[in-house]
């Protein structure tokens, strides 16, 4: 489609692009993508040298490292469905150049002495698992499930606009109850809660604050669409997708920094990049921290764009260890890709946790060789640690004891894992340590936030908009801060983002 | 403003009251980001010669203050920083100790065909400036499995980041032992000579080993090269202990040999990158019809050059002021990392591509040489 020339520019305004897009993130890159492919002539601006913002890796010895991609959703089975992620990604061309690798499992969940317990990654394996584990649940499991379907399918319809007569009252008696409560209702023994609840990990908040919505929402898209990994990891999908960008005439920018969104009249004209070159174009799309972006807005920040920001929390970021094992995952005793180890039950207690250096409650742990993923040799492993931890802890470190107070705190999530996997210490041939401090280099997040905002009961689509009013004519917000986090969400963001401006200025 | 359904939903309005009552966050983000970014990883760090101290008649170590006079960022002992410098850049380790962030020590030792290390110790005086990275480099002690006993095998100026970790096992009175064995032509080519010797006298912990190649009369310590017997000699049984190589390229598959001949395992040996191979055409993947020296046409955005095809890409571009971002020149930290669109570039074994590199046409150019005319994309 030919773009309209915009109306608001003055007829002097020379415009270099119909889009800028900043940031070549998840959803910075599906954005792009979009516009392209569409037509729209997009400059895609990236700071670092590299596409994918958390979708990349980096190698050590014999080893590469997946940096973030712990479970790929909304894949499903070729042929499942044309929707979802799968959809998405053969629509911008690129599915064919990904090897998806598929996880049986959705998870084990390990609690010494109390829990160990796998659930397969289909509804009726998983019911099975947890009656095997804790017999006399399975009617409650299944009835769990089931609400946790209709409130998932009632609240995609509701997102999509349907009419509030035509919606389950499920939706919305159970939406926005805690995941606590909700589990509450169905099981009396905590370790069934604790088992049925270890996603809250992925979300960043613990069961008594996270909204049973949200978490519903994410448990369906892996067991409906099962968990993958990528062959050549998250970095394989950044590369694909700036690929896809590329081929259709994309213009991208890496090593450069955007340092101010210019406007004119109060709409968008463009934007400055580091070092002084301006840029024209009527439209922006930001992939980066919501904060960060209105900072940048030469304006200044709209007055009921600041209220809302300023009731917002910067989220979690988290604790990583890469590593690289000179022993196979049978050796190691992996029979699931997805572990969440955790010290005892008392979720609440593991994420007050997450503000101090105390020794670490929870861990995630990522095996990328039970079904390999091509990062490490043959007879060897892949596993990274992850655990969540808010940057704060470090605000008060000095920074020559930096190291020190990192390594040592690596050492407990180690202590933990052995809980699982004794003697894994003697195998280590490689193992580098991400902090909150390495997130906010790599992601220029505020707080190194791996979700955006805290995804408590206040953020969500019910209550913020960020995405669909910027409050800024000619500027769009996609990614975590101004929707859900993780990596379909993000993936499909930028791509609706794009969609709805392509719309907007089509008519 | 709340979506329109939010008012059906039960406990929608609690939460809109806790949105209304909440205390306003008015921290500046963007400041605070760019305060974390800037403490512990700049990108670029901005730095004075405040002092040069002569080592020996080819080698001088650069005292490095912050022009601007703030404190430099911290670094893990045994990482470097590249100095751009003459339209190009070289990574220098850093040998004081990571407990003074005043200063970093840059040693410099003249290398033969050297360009940047000889115009670094002819002209580079007190007072001068100039830009580096912030410290990077995986080369350094990794208190989760590298151990508390380590042996180090230094020749000529990798004896850089052996100082340092030395000097950070003394300052910080860490629990942990080093032997370093270290390499020199002959006693008047030893760096921090007397420094070193001295350490060793007064810290139980440390312990040092010259091996001199071509001595003068009168030398009565280990002579030639680090031979697998002599590294037996000297340091005994090495039990699985963590072995740091750095010095001259000769030198890595040199030890290697000699420590496999001691039976130690591959991954209890740490090489520190020491750039592109000397001669890229001497691996034994280099396509047997390519002439190294004969020129072929390199094309980036609207520039058009020819260069040798045994020229890594890096450097070619750095020819026509073209300056990507760079930092080990060495292959392994992917800054460099560059698109090949169109030709032929074979990429020497120091590469440490991802996966997805190879797959989507990726490179990194300092370690990347053109076979055909080639287009790139930075």
């Amino acid at each position: 489609m030919e773009m309209q020339p915009d109306r608001r520019a003055p007829a002097a305004t020379r415009t270099d692009f119909d889009a800028v897009v900043i940031g070549a993130g998840n959803a910075g890159l599906t954005a792009a993508a979009t516009l392209q492919r569409s037509g729209a002539r997009t400059l895609l601006v990236e700071r670092h040298n590299v596409p994918g913002g958390c979708g990349t890796s980096f190698r050590r010895g014999r080893f590469e490292f997946e940096v973030a991609l712990h479970q790929l959703s909304g894949v499903g089975a070729e042929g499942q469905s044309q929707g979802g992620l799968r959809g998405l990604l053969q629509t911008l061309g690129v599915a064919d150049e990904l090897e998806f690798v598929e996880e049986h499992d959705l998870y084990r969940a390990v609690v010494p002495g109390a829990l160990d317990a796998t659930l397969p990654a289909d509804w009726e394996g998983a019911a099975d698992a947890v009656e095997a584990a804790f017999p006399g649940n399975r009617s409650a499991v299944e009835k769990f499930f089931d609400l946790l379907r209709r409130v998932t399918d009632w609240q995609i319809a509701a997102m999509r606009g349907l009419p509030a007569e035509k919606i389950d009252p499920d939706l919305f008696r159970q939406g926005l109850r805690s995941v606590k409560d909700v589990l509450d209702d169905h099981f009396a023994d905590q370790r069934v809660k604790h088992l049925l609840a270890a996603y809250w990990t992925y979300l960043g908040q613990p069961p008594s604050e996270l909204r049973f919505q949200d978490l519903a929402l994410t448990m369906y898209a892996y067991f409906e669409h099962k968990p993958f990994h990528l062959r050549g990891g998250s970095q394989a999908m950044s590369s694909a997708l700036l690929g896809s960008f590329l081929r259709a005439g994309g213009k991208v920018r890496f090593n450069t920094a955007v340092e101010a969104i210019l406007t004119l009249q109060g709409a968008v004209c463009g934007v400055r990049l580091q070092g002084g070159e301006e840029v024209a174009a009527t439209d922006v799309i930001s992939n980066a921290a919501t904060p960060l972006t209105y900072a940048m807005l030469d304006s200044g920040v709209p007055a009921v764009v600041g209220k809302d920001l300023s009731s917002r929390r910067i989220g979690v970021s988290g604790f990583i260890l890469h590593m690289g094992l000179d022993a196979s995952p049978a050796e190691l005793g992996f029979t699931t890709s997805t572990s969440f180890v955790n010290t005892d039950l008392d979720e609440d207690h593991t994420f007050a946790a997450t503000r101090s250096l105390d020794p670490v409650r929870m861990i995630c742990v990522s095996a990328y060789d039970v079904a390999p993923i091509g990062f490490a040799p043959a007879g060897a492993t892949h596993v990274s640690l992850m655990t969540l931890q808010y940057a704060s802890v470090w605000d008060e470190v000095r920074p020559q004891d930096y190291a020190e107070l990192k390594f040592r705190y690596a050492e407990t999530l180690l202590d933990l894992v052995e809980t699982i996997t004794p003697g894994i210490r003697d195998a280590i041939e490689e193992v580098d340590v991400a902090t909150p401090l390495t997130l906010t280099r790599y992601l220029g997040h505020p707080g190194g936030a791996i979700y955006g905002y805290d995804q408590d009961a206040t953020e969500g689509w019910l209550f913020r908009n960020t995405e669909r009013e910027s409050h800024v004519p000619g500027l769009h917000l996609a990614g975590a801060w101004s929707g859900f986090g993780g990596f379909q969400p993000t993936l499909e963001a930028g791509a609706r983002v794009a969609r709805r401006l392509l719309r907007y200025k089509s008519a | 403003m709340p979506h329109p359904l939010a008012p059906l939903f039960d406990g929608a309005a609690d939460i809109q009251r806790e949105i209304d009552r909440r205390d306003p966050d008015t921290t500046d983000h963007a400041a605070q980001t760019a305060g974390v970014i800037n403490t512990y990883h700049p990108k670029r760090l901005h730095l004075t010669v405040a002092e040069v101290i002569t080592e020996t008649a080819t080698t001088k170590t650069f005292r490095m203050r912050p022009t601007a006079g703030e404190d430099l960022p911290p670094f893990l002992a045994g990482q470097y920083v590249n100095v751009f410098f003459d339209g190009t850049s070289r990574p220098f380790a850093i040998s004081s100790s990571p407990a003074d962030l005043d200063s970093y020590d840059l040693t410099v030792r003249r290398v033969p065909e050297g360009r940047i290390s000889n115009l670094l110790v002819d002209t580079l005086r007190t007072g001068d400036s100039l830009a580096t990275t912030g410290p990077m480099g995986t080369f350094h002690h990794n208190p989760l499995f590298h151990g508390s006993d380590v042996v180090f095998l230094a020749g000529g100026s990798g004896v850089a980041p052996a100082m340092s970790m030395i000097r950070e096992i003394i300052d910080q009175k860490l629990d942990r032992r080093l032997h370093l064995l270290y390499g020199s032509r002959d006693q008047r080519d030893v760096i921090f000579g007397s420094s070193l010797d001295a350490i060793a006298a007064d810290h139980p912990l440390i312990r040092v080993d010259h091996v001199i190649a071509d001595p003068d009369p009168g030398w009565t310590g280990p002579t030639g090269f680090f031979t697998a017997d002599l590294i037996d000699t000297l340091v005994g049984p090495l039990n699985g202990r963590m072995v740091y190589v750095c010095g001259p390229q000769a030198l890595y598959p040199y030890a290697l040999q000699q420590l496999s001949a001691l039976r130690h395992p591959r991954r209890r040996i740490r090489f520190e990158a020491n750039g592109a191979p000397a001669r890229p055409e001497q691996q034994s993947h280099w396509p047997a019809d390519r002439d190294p020296t004969k020129e072929v046409t390199i094309t980036v955005a609207d520039k058009r050059f020819r260069s040798p095809r045994n020229r890594p890409l890096l450097d070619a571009l750095e020819d026509q002021g073209i300056r990507p971002e760079t930092a080990c020149r060495s292959g392994e930290c992917s800054l460099c990392r560059v698109r090949v669109v169109a030709g032929q570039v074979h990429t020497a074994q120091e590469a440490k591509l991802r996966l997805s590199d190879q797959q989507f046409g990726y490179t990194h150019s300092c370690v990347a040489y053109p076979m055909t005319d080639v287009e790139i994309a930075l």
